[in-house]
């Protein structure tokens, strides 16, 4: 990516950020799937895990600023598509592309590459020994080399952005489940990522805490951030998802906005899934 | 010989020979967990050959006796022309075996940190080198507070080794000998070198707790 084309999208993003409608989200995001590179794109990517066929021949495009969740029956592969998008996962072939630049395979380019990407997990994962603060600012301070202050200071914002400030002294275990997932994304946002990764981030949680992540989250969407997210949560695929996309068995079976898919699924696949969790 | 009588006789050079378990202990210990570091974080590291040798040396020193390694470091080192006063040989030795237990438990406070952790580290884009500073170290130290405690009254057990070489002064062990070698001291020589391995591990215990109590991580 030349330097033009990068101020103009932090340029973006920040019209992004005042406050537009979801629709404008939306619409923003499929004009520009014409003209610009996909923040992210899959190419053939297929992967096994031993004899296991857990991604077979995945093609994807996620346009900036597009919300797309993922969703599919246990085991589908929906885990690990978002987890080689960082490369927590290897792939054995095919191609994943950021901003139109290959996935580097090792190194400082890899560790570069995925502190523009966040990535938000079931378990929170927060570092179970730092303070709620630290846990922010690791990131900005060892990988960014941003002075401690300042880290601390964009670390606190976050912090109140996601309802968690009066926790920044506390370690994690003394904080609910939906506290600490919403540290996690704060912990993410620290970085100034190109995109979000969520994997199923409201499972692990009580009912009760599921709504407060979700508003976090919806928020983030509508101010523009580009997201994956593999979930469960219709209603927050509904308000802010651009596209659905739904996994059986390591391959994207349906593809589809979230009002087609959830109320006119094409596949018996997704019907039967969809009526599996409609009972809950 | 009673006890009164042996402390009133030798009681300074028994202060001396304390000194000199302590002293030995602190020494091995510090040198044993400094190299357990390095061989924990080879054993962890991505490139194999590396994490065979690490795994090599702790297998061979923790199965290795400490009489006999005692015994080939006095005995063999010289024919690689390396001839160490008796109490670096047995200084040496200790922290050899002590080392290959510490990384021991080392690897275990390692593992209770969850996998999940160090994914995210990686994903906020920290280095292999800074997710072991900023994240696993730090923590697996945390968690291993009480079985160090057992190592160090270990290591301060350890030492009775030394009674195999002549030092001078010598080790609480070595004094045993030492005095009976003077004086009818029989058992009672024993007990009283007995009491001070047996003080000494009871302090280091309690330390041990209250410093497990105030790093222990809440999970």
């Amino acid at each position: 990516m030349t330097e033009d084309q990068r101020i103009d999208t932090v340029s973006s993003t920040h019209d992004a950020g005042a406050q537009p409608s979801i629709e404008h989200a939306a619409s923003s995001a499929a004009e520009q799937s014409s003209s610009s590179v996909p923040t992210i794109e899959m190419r053939h990517v297929d992967k096994h895990f031993g004899d296991l066929h857990v991604l077979r021949d995945i093609n994807l495009r996620v346009e900036k600023g597009e919300v797309l969740v993922v969703i599919g029956p246990s085991g589908s592969g929906k885990s690990t598509l978002i987890r080689t998008i960082n490369r927590l996962e290897t792939i054995d072939s095919g191609e994943i592309l950021l901003e139109g630049k290959t996935l580097p395979l090792e190194g400082k380019e890899l560790a570069a590459l995925r502190s523009e990407v966040g990535m938000v997990f079931q378990s929170f994962n927060l570092f179970a020994h730092k303070t709620i603060l630290e846990n922010v600012t690791m990131g900005p301070i060892q990988v960014l080399g941003m002075p401690k202050k300042e880290a601390e200071e964009k670390a606190m914002e976050l912090l109140k952005r996601v309802g968690v400030a009066e926790q920044a002294a506390k370690v994690p275990a003394q904080l609910s489940g939906g506290q600490q997932q919403r540290v996690a994304i704060a912990r993410s946002l620290a970085m100034n990522p190109k995109a979000m990764l969520f994997d199923e981030p409201t499972s692990a949680l009580d009912p009760e805490m599921i709504n407060e992540v979700l508003e976090v989250m919806v928020e983030l969407a509508q101010g523009g951030m580009t997201m994956i997210v593999v979930t469960h949560e219709m209603n927050f695929a509904r308000r802010v998802a651009n596209r659905v996309i739904f996994m059986a068995d390591g391959q994207i079976v349906e593809e589809d906005t979230p009002a087609n898919f959830f109320d006119n699924p094409k596949t018996d696949r997704a019907r039967d899934f969809l009526d599996s969790i409609k009972g809950h | 010989m009673g006890i009164g009588e042996l402390i009133s006789t030798y009681g300074e050079i028994y202060l001396q020979s304390l000194m000199k378990t302590w002293g030995m202990t602190l020494i091995s210990f510090c040198l044993a967990m400094i190299i357990a570091l390095v061989i924990t974080v080879m054993r962890v590291s991505p490139m194999r050959p590396l994490r065979m040798a690490g795994d090599l040396y702790v297998q061979i020193f923790r199965n290795i006796p400490g009489v006999s390694l005692l015994v080939i470091v006095v005995y063999a080192l010289p024919y690689l022309q390396l001839t160490l006063p008796y109490e670096t040989c047995a200084l040496v030795t200790i922290t050899l075996v002590v080392s290959a237990f510490a990384s021991e438990n080392l690897m275990t406070g390692i593992n209770t940190i969850g996998v999940g952790q160090i994914e995210a580290a990686r994903s906020v884009g920290l280095s292999f080198g800074q997710i072991l500073r900023h994240v696993v170290i730090p923590q697996a130290l945390r968690s291993v507070v009480l079985p160090m405690t057992n190592l160090l009254i270990g290591t301060l057990l350890t030492t009775a080794l030394a009674s195999q070489v002549p030092l001078n002064p010598p080790e609480l062990t070595g004094m045993v000998n030492y005095v009976n070698s003077r004086s009818v001291g029989g058992i009672g020589a024993f007990f009283i070198s007995a009491l001070g391995y047996a003080g000494t591990s009871v302090i280091i215990g309690l330390i041990g707790n209250r410093l497990d109590q105030r790093v222990r991580i809440l999970r």
